[in-house]
């Protein structure tokens, strides 16, 4: 058991192993600005995946206001670097802890409410966040927008500087926190505190006779995704460059949702899938021009449709089919 | 000295390269890219640029010059404007880029295509960021929103004797920016704002907004900022609330370049009295713009719009810098930064030091009458 | 100033009887089904489209117009059904159907946008010049009309339910489908003409807000996230809280325009409905269905 265990776990630590290798070669493969850029967008899609995965998937809390996270993470540590004068790494922890809080908040509905009500609850946190950033004016800019964000400074040692300037450097720094992000939700729901979440989503009742505080880990879980997909919204603004309210519009939370759901629920590695599928296609569509978006539209009713389970069961079965089929010819070469 | 011919033809070969084969390609095809929004509501000026775009294409690539266009969707919206922008510069590898409408997006790529050393050229963002201070590559032909609402602020106060207004305004980038022109323009003449309402482009129904107006006091004008779609609601609720003109009212609405010929049609009896500046003039006389009259309604069966007449001139001033010797990127820009006297079917272009177009014979005031044809009123 | 406070009541009222349209084929699904469906927006741009087309191509009348609306909107919520919802009902997961009518929402805006272009129509209809005055207040016959369509359509719905053995069926299958199943009703059946007649209400709902949106193919988009709010606090399946719900949130947009400005109308009305979630997350009307909560 404990073998089997350990086995699993060597396998997980190889998979991240070869993520990393990727990442570091992904920027050496494509060399051009556009995709490279497409490149950053997936990482920081990836991020906002998995920290709603880990909500819905996880903790099976109905999350449709993810797009209002990305959006206080980017706007408080951007608001704080412009108006404040703040240096971009306490401003960035600042955007995530800020994001974490109100995840907080609203994880207060979670505790009372399930299901659609909760969906509704957070859409309707999300539209709230939508106006507040386009309303504020004073604040915020509104739709007049924050213009030439800086990307985050160069790090380095003398002689050595990594300037993210560099589209290259760039998605190393953003692919980089994806990864970390990845690994420490990876551990998170692979420890004791990942049963206590899938006991709570699987039923509330008997997790609470097994002495579990849902109300308590409900909240956790929501200030960890939220505060994953802040750290996106960080990077989103030094990124970018520019800021307006309607990069964080509600639907952006569906597109999100999408990702999770395409790339399967309810597991880490599946919404990494998604989200990289979902940028990518968009991009690969562009080609066909106005279509783009009715086969984009096609094609998510279509694999809801006939892959309930995402990428990540499609793989499973291709796998299974794969190891049968070899066992199959291990058996049939012995006599 | 003799040269092997396989050293010959090397030797040339390298010559020909070092005096860059791009060049001579592009001496034969100047290759534009199109940044326009294709999806979304923003699709509405994406559309009409088009028609614009091919038209004038039509016309260029039968006499001589070839010229080739991609059009890429950048959505409105800055990060897929500057997805859609690398695009074109790593890939399709353009001379010059046209586009976006959206001062966001068009903010969003100027960086990138200065970066690439690509000129921009622009018409319908009127962000005053986008010009001031703006950058060598990004060129304006449409008149910013400060040229706009000051002018329309002072000939409310000057030529319409107006002293109160209630401004109407949609909440993006080019509402707010153009009524805070026109409201402190307005108030320094010694004007009021009686009301100060913006809103949501997703706000439907304008019966509250035009109630709450008529409770504003008395209202000489109302400048209203907003699209196609929201300026017939605005138009007609206020009419059916009795404050302007066109519902039996005392109030003029003014409006500025954003919407087409045939609005009034469109609206019908509440846009009597409209006064609002058209950057196309679809009755004006010069040859030019009838034959671009006619050429569009033979092609599209329809009557162009400012957008369409925008598009147009984007390519045609395009066509003008490459008659004028420009190949490349870098000659197009310089060629661009020194037109002085482009005579385009929206008007002349001659571009400041911030590569801002400063001909005002773009803006045209017109009053729409109870037949709902427009009467040129000269202002300018 | 109180003429002004009692047309804003008007203009509200005219608003939220057209928010109740869209809002109420969105509670029945629910009620029956437990299901989102985002489609139900494009199913009332569509119902919008297809009354333009039938009164301004075919030179049909506004009021058979409505009734074209209403038969493409039943036709379009029996496909949906049919595609979406049906093959999804088995696996019993409240998120698929949702993710799958948003993959359905995408496509059909975007196919009203490749066949209708995105430059708004100039829907007229002959009621929505005709203005109505009296002593200072003012509204459109469209307005009369739009209260008239509502309130018939919600007297039709509860006759249906009350009276009928498929309205009755319908509120079987709602309030326990298996013991429903028992007593010899065909489920799937009942699901099908609960989405039917949602849809229907949508279409026509299209029908009635045609003249009074911005009709392009983004249209039903701007008022369905308001329609969700209505659903939610009036209580989520539940018809009269539904429409007191609706009522009220197109007065809330009347006195917010008036008062705080009309860029504070959807902070308005999602801080009530977050409020109401906190409160009294069963809706208006105390509710039957408490295992949501």
């Amino acid at each position: 058991m404990s073998d089997a265990y350990s086995a699993a776990g060597r396998a997980r630590w190889w998979g991240i192993l070869a993520a990393a290798c990727v990442i570091a070669v992904l920027p050496l493969v494509f060399r051009d600005s556009y995709w490279r850029t497409n490149l950053i967008v997936c990482a920081l899609n990836v991020m906002l995946a998995i920290g709603l995965d880990f909500v819905v998937g996880y903790a099976g809390q109905l999350n449709l206001g993810q797009s209002a996270f990305y959006g206080i993470g980017a706007y408080v540590s951007t608001l704080l670097i412009m108006r404040l004068g703040l240096p971009f790494w306490p401003a960035f922890v600042c955007g995530v802890v800020a994001s974490a809080l109100s995840g907080m908040v609203l994880s207060l509905f979670a505790v009372r409410l399930r299901g659609h009500y909760l969906a509704i609850a957070s859409l309707g946190f999300a539209v709230i966040t939508y106006q507040v950033l386009l309303n504020w004016i004073s604040l915020t800019q509104g739709p007049l927008g924050i213009y030439g964000i800086a990307p985050p400074p160069p790090v380095g040692l003398p002689g050595w500087q990594i300037d993210f300037t560099d589209l290259a450097n760039l998605f190393y720094l953003v692919a980089g926190f994806a990864l970390l992000s990845y690994v420490l939700l990876d551990q998170l729901v692979r420890s004791p505190i990942g049963e206590t979440l899938t006991a709570i989503r699987e039923d509330e009742v008997s997790a609470a006779s097994l002495g579990i505080n849902a109300r308590l880990w409900k909240v956790f879980a929501f200030a960890v995704g939220t505060a994953v997909a802040g750290g996106a919204g960080c990077f989103y603004a030094g990124f970018v460059g520019t800021l307006v309210p309607d990069a964080f519009f509600i639907t952006e939370s569906f597109n999100i949702l999408a990702m999770v759901i395409v790339g399967g629920m309810g597991t880490l590695s599946g919404p990494v899938f998604g989200a990289i599928l979902l940028t990518v296609l968009p991009e690969f569509l562009r080609g066909i021009g106005d279509l783009r978006l009715i086969v984009y539209g096609l094609a998510l009713t279509l694999v809801v449709l006939f892959m309930p389970g995402g990428i990540a069961q499609a793989l499973r079965l291709a796998r299974d089919r794969l190891m049968r089929a070899s066992s199959r010819q291990t058996a049939g070469a012995k006599p | 000295m003799r040269i092997l011919p396989v050293a010959r033809l090397f030797f040339v070969s390298v010559l020909l390269a070092a005096a860059g084969s791009s060049t001579a390609l592009a001496a034969d095809m100047i290759k534009i890219g199109a940044l326009f929004p294709m999806s979304g509501p923003g699709s509405y000026f994406g559309v009409q640029d088009k028609q614009g775009v091919e038209l004038a294409l039509e016309a260029l690539n039968k006499s001589g010059t070839k010229f080739e266009i991609q059009y890429e969707d950048s959505a409105c919206s800055p990060l897929p404007a500057t997805q859609a922008a690398k695009r074109l510069i790593d890939q399709y590898k353009p001379d010059v880029v046209i586009g976006e409408e959206c001062s966001d997006a068009t903010l969003a790529v100027m960086p990138v295509l200065a970066q690439a050393k690509v000129p921009l050229l622009n018409a319908g963002s009127s962000s005053i960021k986008i010009t001031e201070p703006g950058n060598p590559w990004t060129f304006r032909i449409m008149p910013n929103e400060v040229m706009q609402g000051m002018d329309i602020a002072t000939n409310a106060y000057k030529r319409l004797n107006a002293k109160s207004a209630v401004l109407l305004y949609e909440n993006t980038n080019a509402g707010i920016g153009n009524a805070k022109v026109f409201g402190d323009t307005f108030t320094k003449l010694g004007g009021t704002i009686l009301a100060d309402i913006g809103f949501g482009r997703d706000v439907n129904d304008f019966t509250s907004i035009a109630t709450r107006v008529t409770g504003a006091g008395k209202i000489d004008v109302i400048p209203t900022y907003t699209l196609e779609g929201q300026g017939l609601k605005i138009t007609q609720a206020l009419a059916q609330a009795g404050v302007t003109k066109g519902g039996g009212g005392g109030a003029i609405q003014l409006g500025t370049i954003w919407l087409p010929f045939g609005f009034e049609q469109k609206a019908g009896k509440a846009a009597v009295g409209y006064i609002r500046i058209v950057q196309f003039d679809p009755t004006d006389q010069r040859d030019q713009v009838k034959n671009f009259i006619q050429a569009f309604k033979t092609k599209y069966s329809q009557d162009p719009t400012h957008l369409n007449a925008h598009a147009y001139d984007q390519i045609m001033l395009i066509a003008d810098v490459v008659k004028r010797g420009a190949k490349d990127a870098q000659s197009i820009r310089d060629g661009l930064a020194a037109t002085k006297d482009f005579s385009g079917v929206t008007g002349s272009v001659a571009f400041d030091e911030h590569n801002q177009n400063i001909k005002m014979d773009t803006i045209h005031y017109m009053e729409t009458l109870p037949d709902l044809s427009w009467k040129a009123l000269g202002w300018n | 100033m109180l003429t002004v406070a009692l047309q804003q009541g008007i203009n509200g009222l005219v608003l939220g009887s057209l928010y109740v349209l869209v809002a109420l084929g969105l509670t029945l699904i629910y009620g029956v089904l437990v299901q989102i469906n985002f489609a139900h927006a494009d199913i009332v741009t569509l119902g919008a489209f297809s009354a333009y087309f039938f009164t301004h191509a075919f030179g049909g009348g506004y009021l058979p117009s409505i009734a074209v609306a209403l038969l493409v909107g039943a036709a379009l919520g029996f496909l949906i059904n049919a595609a979406v919802f049906a093959p999804l009902r088995e696996r019993g997961n409240e998120l698929l159907p949702l993710i799958a009518t948003i993959g359905v929402s995408v496509m059909l805006e975007n196919v009203m946008l490749a066949w209708f272009g995105p430059i708004p129509y100039a829907f007229d209809s002959p009621y929505s010049e005709r203005v109505i005055r009296f002593g200072g207040m003012f509204f459109t016959a469209q307005s009369v009309l739009i209260i008239a369509v509502s309130a018939a359509a919600i007297g039709l719905l509860y006759a249906f339910m009350k009276f009928t053995f498929l309205g009755k069926a319908l509120r079987a299958v709602a309030q326990d489908r298996e013991t429903a199943g028992l007593m010899g009703i065909n489920p799937n059946r009942v699901i099908m003409l609960t989405f039917v007649i949602a849809s229907a209400l949508a279409g026509m709902g299209g029908a009635m807000l045609g003249p009074v949106l911005v009709l392009t193919p983004f249209a039903g988009a701007s008022v369905i996230v308001k329609a969700f709010a209505i659903v939610i606090i009036g209580g989520f399946g539940n018809v009269e809280g539904t429409i007191i719900a609706g009522l009220i949130v197109g007065l809330i947009e009347s006195y917010t325009t008036q008062v705080l400005g009309p860029g504070l109308i959807d902070i308005v009305v999602f801080a009530l409905l977050l409020l109401m979630l906190a409160v009294r997350p069963t809706g208006l009307i105390a509710e039957r269905r408490e295992e949501n909560v």
